[in-house]
């Protein structure tokens, strides 16, 4: 496959690329580590009349701790480096666990956070090249007003398939977003919506400058599963983080990723936690509560029914883990 | 769309070459530099036949990267691993092990397998999984592949035993 002709923009600094997005509203892509969006290029899912190239910017790539123990990261640090920074290793171990888990180790030398916390949703039947397309009628994402996951939509069903958004959501991060109008912070729990098609509340002419994670406090974990791990990208993913103890925990926050347009933040099941503690039969119906609250999705790369067992087995196990962190540390 | 004159090092040899904004470095490398070492799979980022070995020595996958962004930049690809006649000791091992079959994941295999090895020549299993996990065989599969890697470790850590010695 080879890629649509386009401008090629590298502007020296972000202002000057945040300048040259404002001026040519539309019709702009911005590309960070690539592996996304030239993807999607070749597939004809996109084909913009400029690339604007972020890929490299320093000033993009910086990891700093903040006066206030929190760690701001920038979007444009490839993924490789952040999993090697001992910054992350050692303090935010969900995080560095969603990091090494992105792609392949080939992938992750050329990706960016950033650039995987804004990844393009996908669905089976979009996802394909132009000729396989062509096969049916477009949907939402095509340029056509229907969705062939789910006949009745009113609108793109498409998953989306970050890992590291679910970790960020968990550990109340921010989103710094930049446009040339100044710059605006999102709370990962804000940034997504539930639509295939506008995943994020990025407009044009933002993009998403750095994360700034919260001090270390309590205890995270990451899970996913994959057909192949090291290499596809998730049937499901589950982030949680919690303070206090497993018995009397003082704050709950869980989020299931890859099965809907956007990260999920699951409310019901953090408030039986937080009320009932980690006890067995808790953790069996927030795992069982999730596999039901599934069934309205069927945009899925496996198939429903073993996608809702999956992610059953995938949030007990991941809460199992939680509470041995959390009882190991209180002993 | 106009092309741009980049300057473009590969195993050592500076290249002039003009490129459109489009053409991905695997395509520079193979249909404008002729050096066809470098393979064209999947061109979608999952197979990695088409491994490139940046200035940090890290595996890239050259189907993935715009050649106008590798502008001034340096890499290595599978022509440029021997020394002369003297194969490198992962390529030794591929031969020694039977790792190759039909040889077309071959030089993707081997440049992820020297992004490792040039790091770590201590890997444990796991260690060579993760380096290895984006670069895909289809037939000879990946048992041979590994004891090649590991010999190579072996044969490297010994040099570096003598070379520390002499």
């Amino acid at each position: 496959m080879q890629l649509p002709p386009f401008e090629y923009i590298r502007p020296a600094s972000l202002a000057e690329g945040l300048q040259l997005l404002a001026d040519r509203p539309g019709d702009v892509a911005v590309m960070a580590g690539g592996t996304d969006l030239l993807l999607n290029m070749k597939f004809r899912l996109e084909s913009p009349k400029y690339l604007l190239s972020l890929n490299g910017l320093t000033e993009m790539q910086q990891v700093e701790e903040q006066p206030d123990g929190s760690l701001r990261i920038g979007a444009g640090c490839k993924l490789t480096d952040l999993a090697n920074n001992p910054l992350i290793r050692d303090r935010y171990p969900a995080l560095h666990a969603a990091i090494e888990s992105v792609g392949s180790l080939h992938v992750r030398n050329m990706a960016t956070i950033g650039g995987n916390i804004c990844l393009e949703t996908r669905c089976w039947y979009t996802n394909q090249s132009e000729t396989w397309r062509e096969t049916r009628e477009g949907c939402f994402k095509t340029d056509n007003q229907l969705c062939h996951v789910i006949k009745t939509a009113s609108k793109c069903h498409a998953l989306s398939s970050t890992d590291t958004g679910p970790v960020l959501m968990a550990m109340d991060a921010v989103a710094v977003v930049v446009s040339a109008d100044g710059e605006r912070r999102v709370p990962m729990v804000d940034f997504y919506r539930d639509d295939g098609i506008e995943h994020t509340v990025l407009k044009p002419g933002e993009v998403l400058a750095a994360i700034v994670v919260p001090p270390p406090n309590g205890h995270t974990v990451f899970a996913k599963l994959a057909q192949r791990e090291g290499l596809d990208f998730a049937a499901g993913t589950f982030a949680a983080a919690m303070t206090g103890s497993s018995e009397a925990p003082e704050s709950v926050r869980l989020v299931m990723g890859s099965i809907a347009p956007e990260p999920r933040l699951m409310e019901d099941g953090a408030r039986i936690l937080l009320s009932e503690g980690f006890t067995d039969e808790a953790i069996e119906t927030v795992a069982g509560a999730a596999r039901s609250a599934l069934s309205e999705v069927t945009n899925l790369f496996t198939p429903s029914g073993y996608k809702r067992r999956l992610i059953r087995a995938l949030i007990k196990d991941a809460l199992l883990q939680l509470r041995d962190q959390a009882e190991n540390n209180n002993a | 769309m106009s092309k741009q004159l980049i300057t473009l090092t590969v195993n050592g040899d500076a290249y002039e070459v003009a490129v459109e904004p489009q053409q991905t470095l695997l395509e520079v490398l193979r249909d404008t530099l002729n050096m066809t070492g470098t393979k064209r799979g999947c061109t979608a980022g999952s197979c990695g036949v088409c491994t490139v070995n940046g200035e940090r020595g890290q595996a890239i996958l050259s189907c993935m990267a715009l050649a106008v962004e590798w502008d001034g930049r340096s890499l290595t690809t599978v022509e440029g691993v021997a020394d002369g006649n003297e194969l490198h000791p992962v390529q030794q091992a591929f031969l020694e092990f039977g790792a190759v079959q039909c040889g077309f994941c071959t030089p993707g295999l081997i440049m992820s397998a020297k992004a490792l090895l040039d790091v770590n020549t201590d890997p444990t299993d796991a260690d060579i999984n993760v380096a290895m996990a984006g670069a895909i065989c289809r037939c000879t599969g990946h048992i041979k592949v590994k004891k090649a890697i590991r010999e190579a470790a072996r044969v490297l850590r010994a040099r570096e035993v003598s070379d520390g010695a002499s």
